[in-house]
């Protein structure tokens, strides 16, 4: 062995190389893990999730579209309560009609179809159309909030801030 | 000394042996060296088998594809200068296009340049299944040849936002919303509901595949944007080093098929 | 007669008489590869859309700019597909008689210069390609609608016409199926291609016979789910996705009674004349039981009555990888038939876990 310069064996040779190659791959997959990340904004401008709706006693029994255009909203008011229905098709999104003559909603992309209180009955939309969190004000005006929504398959049509007695 | 006529006078100058170093391809020399020599034309062998020269067998669908291709990129180009990727201007800039701009057939030109493009990859694939052409040596091309096919649809379909119309927004949302159902990666698909801790959800609309594509909840500006990056210069980019491959290896693997 | 048209035209109808003429055409390939039927089969065409341009809704369909390009697709499709087998019958008959396929003729082997063969063909089919695009920019514009209003969706809302066969598959499987996990088999089910198709015959020159099997699945992969559905997708479907006819006006009002409902439904309700049970696993047992069975438990009948040839002369890998596509790419006719003859919504419905099948 000569002087002053140790000669690497066999085991400590695979043993630096194998720490190199680890580094190297964690630098590469660091590198991407930030590019993903890049991808996400911290901030985006989107239109504010909630909104005032008027007094309660502003809307008639039935479906009401006055916010649908605005907000992505229904107002469906029946025997006693009041919710805020999503306009989002839960099948791809799409806005479904609302076609007061056969009282239902129907989506325009594929079809599917709902009773006025959200209920899906025909197409290929695979769940009821989801609902916002409504609350009174202090001044007795509805709040309806979304970015809280209930689903009715998972039970939560009964919970409290899912509709409001009027 | 004979009286020389203008085009033996041309090329005898200086200027054009500069440019074509050898004389006209009327002897086997001569289309040898303008094949070779040439870097847009190396792209052919220099002798090919004359089955594969026919029409009949060929169809010259890829080379159509390919060429199709370059005349996207370059009326895509020249609708850049008119066209700005934001919500505020992207629709009067296509209108501006039309009414505006002489030659008003630059977008139509674009557009039905898509959707030909579309129709001769098919065919091309088609082709190509129908002479067995994918089979050994052929199959790693033909690989790259499916991704080239995927890749001419995502072109289509980013470039489909861009006018930023009716048509555009929806058929988009129902396109990206398909992300939305991608399993345990999307917030609507199977899986992504069971990705939680407490009450914190792991995958919802706010980081989940679709916002990553989209650069929000919905089909808004920053999808406009990102769109608009993906069509112009990501996807090209990626379609264009693919496309070298796959001539590449179409040589490299004996030219194009013929019986073994 | 336009309500005849109609009438065969729905999905149902159209979708079924399509499979069984696919199988008499595999069945039949002489007579359907021959130049008498490639005679019939262009008049037809055009006398058929000759025809139907007479009608206002027929025209109207068929001309709308978006649209062209499928009338192009139609055309070539049909004349791609019996060239190529045309050509690939001509071969057989040669092969059968102990000579050489067309391609490979002592005098098609020669080699010919690239300069002026090849350089001249690519030249004219590029001077034929600009005409063709530039006549077809100045005849038809491309069509813009009214700005983007993210409230209010047009009626019908189509996706880009190469995708509608995707979209049209979204009315019998869930997004998931239909846009991700379909479409992803789609493209590893082409890129597998080479590595499952080891015959080595039929490699460079059209044949049939030589590659029965392989040019049957393509095909109806390609002209049955693929085409065919796109084709559904773009004239036969109207406002709010219902099927509309050929000749039938688009009315919006159109109303069409469809309850669907889901296999646990008719296991537990109509077969036990139980409620559903709570706990979900047990309410989608039989559906959970039917698709694993489809997926895998058929495998080895599969095997038994048709595959053993196909497993010796594969291999274990490349053979059950070759089935599961197969059956992935039938599970949608089936789906499709389910849907119309017992008006079945979902194998599996789990919206809890937003897993349906």
């Amino acid at each position: 062995m000569s002087v002053g310069r140790q000669k690497l064996n066999r085991r400590e040779f695979f043993g630096w190389l194998s720490i190199g190659w680890i580094t190297f791959s964690a630098t590469c997959a660091g590198f991407a893990s930030l590019v993903f990340r890049y991808l996400y904004p911290n901030v985006v401008f989107e239109p504010p999730m909630d909104f005032i709706a008027g007094f309660p006693s502003e809307y008639e029994e039935g479906v009401d579209e006055r916010w649908k255009n605005g907000f992505g909203v229904w107002i469906y008011k029946n025997e006693g309560t009041l919710v805020a229905m999503s306009n989002i098709c839960t099948h791809l999104g799409c806005v479904p009609n609302w076609l007061p003559a056969e009282r239902k909603f129907k989506c325009p992309c594929h079809g599917s179809g709902y009773y006025p209180n959200g209920i899906n009955f025909e197409g290929p939309a695979p769940r009821p159309l989801e609902r916002y969190k409504v609350s009174l004000s202090a001044d007795g005006k509805i709040i309806v909030d979304k970015s809280k929504v209930y689903r009715y398959e998972k039970g939560e049509w009964g919970n409290p801030g899912s509709f409001i007695n009027v | 000394m004979a009286k020389r006529s203008f085009a033996e006078y041309v090329a005898n100058t200086q200027v054009w042996k500069s440019v074509f170093r050898h004389g006209p391809p009327d002897n086997a020399r001569n289309r040898a060296a303008v094949v070779a020599g040439n870097v847009f034309l190396h792209l052919h062998p220099i002798k090919l088998k004359k089955s594969g020269v026919q029409l009949g067998y060929t169809w010259c669908m890829g080379g159509l594809t390919f060429f199709v291709f370059l005349a996207l990129t370059i009326t895509g180009v020249l609708l850049m200068f008119y066209y700005r990727p934001t919500a505020e201007y992207a629709f009067n800039d296509i209108i501006a296009l039309r009414e505006h701009v002489p030659l008003g057939i630059m977008r139509e030109l674009h557009r039905w340049g898509a959707h030909l493009m579309v129709i001769t990859v098919w065919i091309h694939m088609f082709r190509v299944f129908m002479t067995g052409s994918y089979k050994p040596p052929r199959e790693f091309n033909w690989g790259v040849g499916v991704i080239l096919l995927t890749l001419t649809l995502l072109l289509s379909f980013t470039g489909y936002l861009l006018p930023w119309d009716q048509l555009a927004i929806w058929a988009i949302t129902v396109g990206s919303n398909m992300a939305k159902a991608t399993p345990f990666l999307g917030h609507g698909g199977p899986g992504a509901a069971l990705a939680k801790i407490g009450d914190f959800v792991m995958v919802s609309d706010k980081n989940d595949v679709r916002f990553q594509l989209l650069g929000g909840r919905f089909v808004g500006e920053p999808a406009l944007l990102r769109f608009y990056i993906l069509h112009c210069v990501f996807i090209p980019i990626v379609v264009a080093v693919l496309i070298a491959v796959h001539f590449w290896r179409v040589r490299k693997d004996g030219g194009i098929s013929a019986p073994l | 007669m336009k309500a005849v048209f109609n009438f065969l035209s729905q999905p149902q109808i159209s979708f079924t008489m399509t499979i069984i003429l696919f199988i008499v055409a595999i069945q039949k390939m002489e007579f359907f590869a021959s130049k008498k039927f490639g005679w019939i089969l262009l008049f037809g065409t055009l006398a058929f859309f000759g025809w139907g341009m007479t009608d206002s809704v027929f025209f109207g369909t068929m001309s709308w700019p978006d649209n062209i390009p499928i009338g192009i697709l139609i055309a070539i499709v049909l004349w791609s597909t019996w060239f190529s087998l045309h050509k690939g019958v001509e071969n057989d008959k040669r092969i059968a008689a102990g000579e050489p396929p067309l391609e490979g003729t002592p005098e098609n082997r020669e080699k010919v210069w690239a300069w002026p063969n090849l350089v001249y063909t690519e030249l004219f089919a590029i001077i034929a390609c600009t005409i063709f695009l530039v006549a077809w920019a100045i005849i038809f514009k491309a069509p813009l609608e009214e700005p983007a209003n993210p409230t209010w969706a047009p009626n019908p809302a189509k996706a880009p016409w190469y995708f509608l066969g995707l979209q049209e598959m979204l009315v019998y499987f869930d997004p998931w199926m239909a846009g991700v996990v379909l479409p992803v088999l789609i493209i590893v089910g082409l890129v597998a291609i080479p590595y499952l198709d080891i015959n080595p015959k039929g490699n460079g020159y059209y044949t049939f016979r030589e590659r029965k099997f392989a040019i049957s699945s393509f095909l109806f992969g390609w002209l049955v789910l693929w085409i065919f559905l796109i084709i559904v997708g773009t004239f036969l479907r109207g406002p709010n996705w219902t099927f509309y006819g050929p000749f039938e006006f688009w009315d919006h009002h159109k109303v069409v009674a469809e309850n669907n409902i889901n296999l646990s439904e008719i296991f537990w309700i109509k077969l036990f004349n139980t409620g559903l049970p709570k706990n979900i696993f047990l309410r989608e047992i039989a559906g959970i039981l039917l698709s694993v069975g489809y997926l895998f438990g058929s495998i080895p009948l599969i095997t038994k009555f048709w595959g053993k040839r196909y497993l010796e002369g594969m291999g274990k890998v490349r053979y059950y990888l070759m089935i599961i596509l197969m059956l992935t790419m039938f599970s949608l006719p089936i789906k499709m038939y389910l849907r119309w003859l017992i008006n079945l919504k979902y194998i599996i419905f789990m919206p809890e876990f937003e897993l349906n099948i």
